[in-house]
């Protein structure tokens, strides 16, 4: 129930950060996979007519039950996430990816220090000393972006204009192609479908 | 085949037999168990050979899941640091004693490596399963490298999510396989295949012993890593399994072979043991059974061998006894010690066979000697005859003999150097026995009667010679004289020829006997007083035969008393013809010795009278005194009993016997007849005329009727008359006829008028009836 409730809580603060930007249409993107809507995709509008605005957000990653949460999240670039601990037993955070190395010694608690995650890219975290908590951030220069809910429907409102949409998810088992898109002044809507296996050996390569 | 060959042999098979069941069970189980042995060790083998890699892979696994776990390891792969990478790598390696350890990409390419020769950034085969699932921890498989077989696990390197492999392995080297050989006791051999080609790698098979053609297999394809295929040879010498089997069954060999040789030298040694005795003892057997009874049987045993010789040493002493019993018994005398009768005619024979020189023998008869036993006992007489014997036995002479052939008779044989001795040997043996003997300080007179024949040089078997002598001796006594020799006179006609009693059998049975009838007068009325019955034989080749012919023989062998009842019932029946014809006429029968011994003799005599109807004064029985000789008492008895009957007895040859007057007096007698040799000298000799006269005295005394016989004068006859002789029996009245010239002959004369009527006797023994009516 929690979880479901922050996913909305993230979509809704996606929608109240872009609106005041944007002049486009609200784009709707439909994430299938075989076994039907696939949640957790990340999905990219990189603009291609104009340099992205900058900003930075603030961002928690919990850890429950010996679990990242959520599991995926997407960042601007410079945001300033925070490692909250809600187990009884005590974590560490680390990532060795080359867009964020860092290391959080073991602890329990409130979180230690926030870490900004300066450098796009994606950042695979982890706890040394349970090696199943796998968590993904992917950090992204533009500020388009959205993570598909439980429906694999994720609802943007961009500017118009060409766009190159990249999509990823940590189940993919080959890496979802990225392709041009051309925002217009109505609505739009298009479907993507992956092919997900949760126990497949490689994560699909993130779509710079 | 002999005892001890059988004994042994039986046993031989038999241990054979059950040591040759028992090898072949024994070795069929072993080469059995030597094969199910080697497929039980390829089994675990195989087992304990998966067992290690198993154990190899925990290994590999645990060390290469600690290196992977461990942060600062992670973190140099994360950040790729090389030299670091390396040397983590080397130490966890040698941690464990891993030959190789390999940090690879997750695409398989090689970013640090120790122990192994390659080069960063070159692709490492990883195995298809472990690319395909990273999360298959610790998958082992097998990978060809230069040469080399390693056992290889690799395990994914988290951070977290997989980033890299480490693949760590032991090297399966000679050592790995010598020591799995050790464990398993087999040979282990590795073999690659490159190419299509199978090569060994590692094998812990000796050089050279590969070509034995029984080894067992076991082969282990292992899993493929890269491009060779490996697999794990497990190999066992059947041979080499068999060995200790193999060694078993000669051991049992040798063990069966050892106890049959032993069995057969204890078989054999048991067997001599049993049959050498048995030998020795068959031997002593033999010699004893060939009359030699001093074989020394000395089986020094405690076993039944032991008492079996023992037993033929007891048998031996006394079949050695009794054999000599016997042969004293056979051949010797055994009052007297001197030879008996038949040793004597053996002795003689043997003389007679050998001797050049002439054989003299006598037969001496001891006069009197029936009377030492009656008056003195017959210990005295024993004592008589042993003395006698012994006096002439110490007759010097050249190859000398001397036996006691009856009661009184004696004889001797000796080898003359002259024929002309005889007469001196003769008188000898009659001066050994002249003197008295003394028997308890009681001098006895013995007169002794000799008979002597001679043999001619190798003519006549000593029977012949014998009853020469025997001849000889009859003679003498005849003549009263103390020694006579034999001459062929003295020889009766063809006698020795009728010594088949078939043949007298046969006369009877064919009716060739005859009765001849002499006619008895009346001496001082001349009428026919009667006849004696004397017997004949019509001999179909040799003519009529007189009594002297046949009789004694008869009398020998016991034929007498069938002639008897021949005669008597021929007699009879001629009689009561007469009778019943009303010319009756008394008629004399002679009885033998032997016929007074016949207890029967009564009842026949008293059967034949009734059946044939014959008054029974009509019969008269003559008799020689002879017939009192052997048992008075019985004779007595019977006299008593057939004079009962009515039958008239007469004593036959009175005067020649030695029957006391004591006897006579007892007799149941009618009448005396007097023997002939008196009446044949009654008219030379006056001395034989007072004999005779005398005699008819006596009889007269005693209320007997005299007979005389042998009359052959007028003269003679003459003198009976005047002696008071009732009767007369002679060739002057009438010679022995045949029954149709003794009726012939009676025809006109006067008889002696008899008044008879038969009597019917009431026989108690009419059996005799029945065995009469045989002949």
């Amino acid at each position: 129930m929690t979880l479901m409730r922050r996913h909305r809580w993230y979509a809704a603060m996606l929608g109240v950060l872009c609106t005041p930007v944007t002049l486009g249409g609200m784009v709707t993107v439909n994430v299938t996979a075989h076994s039907g809507a696939a949640a957790d995709t990340v999905i990219v509008f990189d603009p291609l007519d104009a340099a992205p605005p900058a900003g930075r957000d603030a961002v928690s990653i919990d850890q429950i039950n010996q679990r990242f949460v959520p599991r995926v999240s997407v960042v601007r670039t410079g945001t300033v996430i925070t490692f909250p601990n809600s187990d009884r037993i005590r974590h560490q955070v680390y990532s060795f990816s080359p867009a964020k190395i860092f290391t959080l010694k073991l602890y329990a608690g409130s979180p230690q220090t926030p870490v900004t995650f300066d450098h796009a890219g994606l950042v695979v975290l982890g706890c040394n000393i349970h090696d199943k908590m796998v968590a993904f951030v992917g950090v992204v220069d533009s500020p388009y972006f959205a993570k598909t809910p439980e429906s694999g429907v994720a609802t943007l409102n961009l500017p118009v204009g060409r766009y190159r949409l990249r999509a990823w998810h940590p189940d993919a088992v080959a890496a979802i192609p990225s392709r041009e898109i051309t925002v217009p002044p109505g609505p739009l809507s298009f479907s993507l479908s992956v092919d997900l296996n949760s126990a497949a050996a490689a994560v699909a390569l993130w779509p710079e | 085949m002999a005892l001890r060959t059988r004994i042994a042999v039986t046993f031989l098979l038999l241990l054979a037999a059950v040591l040759a069941a028992a090898l072949g069970a024994v070795s069929a189980t072993n080469r059995g168990n030597a094969e199910r042995e080697v497929q039980r060790q390829l089994d675990v083998g195989a087992s304990v050979f998966s067992r290690l890699l198993e154990s190899n892979r925990r290994q590999l696994t645990q060390a290469a899941q600690a290196v992977a776990a461990d942060y600062g390891f992670r973190e140099a792969v994360a950040t790729r640091d090389t030299d670091t990478l390396v040397s983590v790598l080397e130490n966890s390696g040698q941690r464990i004693g891993a030959a190789m350890v390999v940090l690879t990409s997750l695409n398989g390419d090689v970013i640090a490596a120790s122990g192994l020769r390659v080069k960063a950034g070159t692709p490492f085969p990883l195995s298809p399963a472990q690319r395909s699932s990273p999360a298959g921890d610790g998958a082992t498989s097998l990978m060809v490298d230069n040469g080399r077989i390693y056992q290889l696990v690799s395990v994914p390197v988290r951070s977290p999510l997989p980033v890299a492999w480490i693949a760590m392995g032991f090297e399966l080297d000679a050592k790995a396989a010598h020591e799995l050989a050790d464990i398993t006791g087999l040979a282990v051999t590795l073999s690659v295949n490159s190419g299509g080609h199978w090569a060994n790698v590692v094998s812990t098979v000796p050089a050279g012993a590969a070509s034995q053609s029984d080894i067992v297999t076991r082969r282990i394809e292992m899993p493929k890593w890269g491009n060779a295929a490996v697999a794990a040879v497990l190999s066992r010498s059947l041979a080499e399994a068999r060995a200790p089997f193999e060694r078993l069954t000669q051991v049992l060999y040798l063990i069966a072979a050892a106890s049959l040789i032993a069995s057969a030298l204890a078989a054999f040694w048991l067997a001599r043991n049993i049959t050498r005795p048995l030998q020795d003892l068959t031997q002593a057997v033999d010699q004893i059974r060939s009359g030699a009874y001093d074989v020394p049987l000395s089986v020094q045993r405690r076993d039944e061998l032991g008492v079996l010789a023992e037993g033929l040493q007891l048998m031996q002493a006394a079949v050695q006894s009794r054999d000599q019993s016997i042969r004293r018994l056979a051949y010797e005398d055994s009052l007297t010690g001197v030879m008996n009768r038949t040793a004597f005619g053996a002795a003689l024979g043997q003389v007679l066979n050998a001797a050049d020189a002439p054989i003299a023998v006598a037969v001496i008869n001891l006069g009197r000697f029936r009377r030492i036993n009656e008056h003195l006992g017959y210990s005295v007489g024993d004592a008589v005859l042993t003395k006698m014997a012994a006096r002439l036995a110490a007759v010097p002479s050249v190859n000398s003999a001397v036996a006691r052939l009856a009661a009184d008779q004696f004889a001797a044989f000796t080898r003359l150097s002259d024929a002309a001795d005889l007469q001196a040997w003769g008188t000898s043996l009659v001066m050994a026995l002249a003197d008295p003997v003394f028997v308890e300080a009681q001098p006895i007179d013995i007169t002794a009667t000799l008979g002597l024949a001679l043999a001619a040089e190798g003519a006549g078997s000593p029977d012949e010679l014998m009853r020469c002598a025997d001849l000889a001796l009859e003679h003498a006594r005849r003549e009263k004289r103390v020694l006579a020799i034999y001459e062929e006179g003295l020889k009766p006609a063809a006698r020795d020829q009728l010594s088949l009693l078939g043949e007298l059998r046969h006369a009877v049975e064919n009716d060739e006997l005859r009765l001849f009838y002499q006619p008895k007068i009346e001496l001082q009325t001349g009428r026919v007083a009667g006849a004696e019955v004397l017997l004949r034989w019509q001999h179909p080749t040799r003519g009529l035969l007189g009594p002297a012919d046949f009789i004694a023989f008869a009398e020998q062998t016991g034929f007498i008393r069938r002639l008897t009842r021949w005669t008597l019932d021929r007699a009879i029946a001629q009689g009561a013809l007469w009778q019943r014809a009303g010319k009756a006429l008394a008629l004399a029968v002679n009885i033998s010795a032997d016929d007074i011994g016949d207890v029967r003799l009564d009842s026949r005599v008293a059967s034949l009278l009734t059946r044939h109807q014959l008054p029974p004064v009509l019969l008269t029985l003559e008799l020689t005194e002879s017939g009192f000789i052997e048992d008075p008492t019985q004779a007595l008895r019977m006299l008593d009993a057939i004079a009962a009957l009515g039958v008239t007895l007469s004593i036959d040859d009175f005067g020649t016997g030695y029957s006391s007057l004591s006897h006579l007096a007892r007799m149941p007698v009618h009448e005396v007849k007097i023997d002939r040799s008196f009446v044949l000298g009654l008219e030379s000799d006056p001395e034989f005329a007072l004999v005779v006269r005398s005699a008819i005295d006596m009889g007269h005394g005693l209320g007997l009727k005299v007979v005389a016989e042998g009359i052959e004068t007028e003269g003679a006859a003459a003198r009976l008359r005047d002696f008071g002789c009732d009767i007369a029996q002679g060739y002057l009245y009438a010679k022995p006829m045949p029954l149709a010239a003794l009726e012939s002959w009676l025809e006109g004369r006067e008889r002696v008028r008899v008044i008879a009527v038969p009597v019917d006797f009431k026989t108690e023994d009419l059996v005799d009836t029945v065995s009469l009516a045989i002949y």
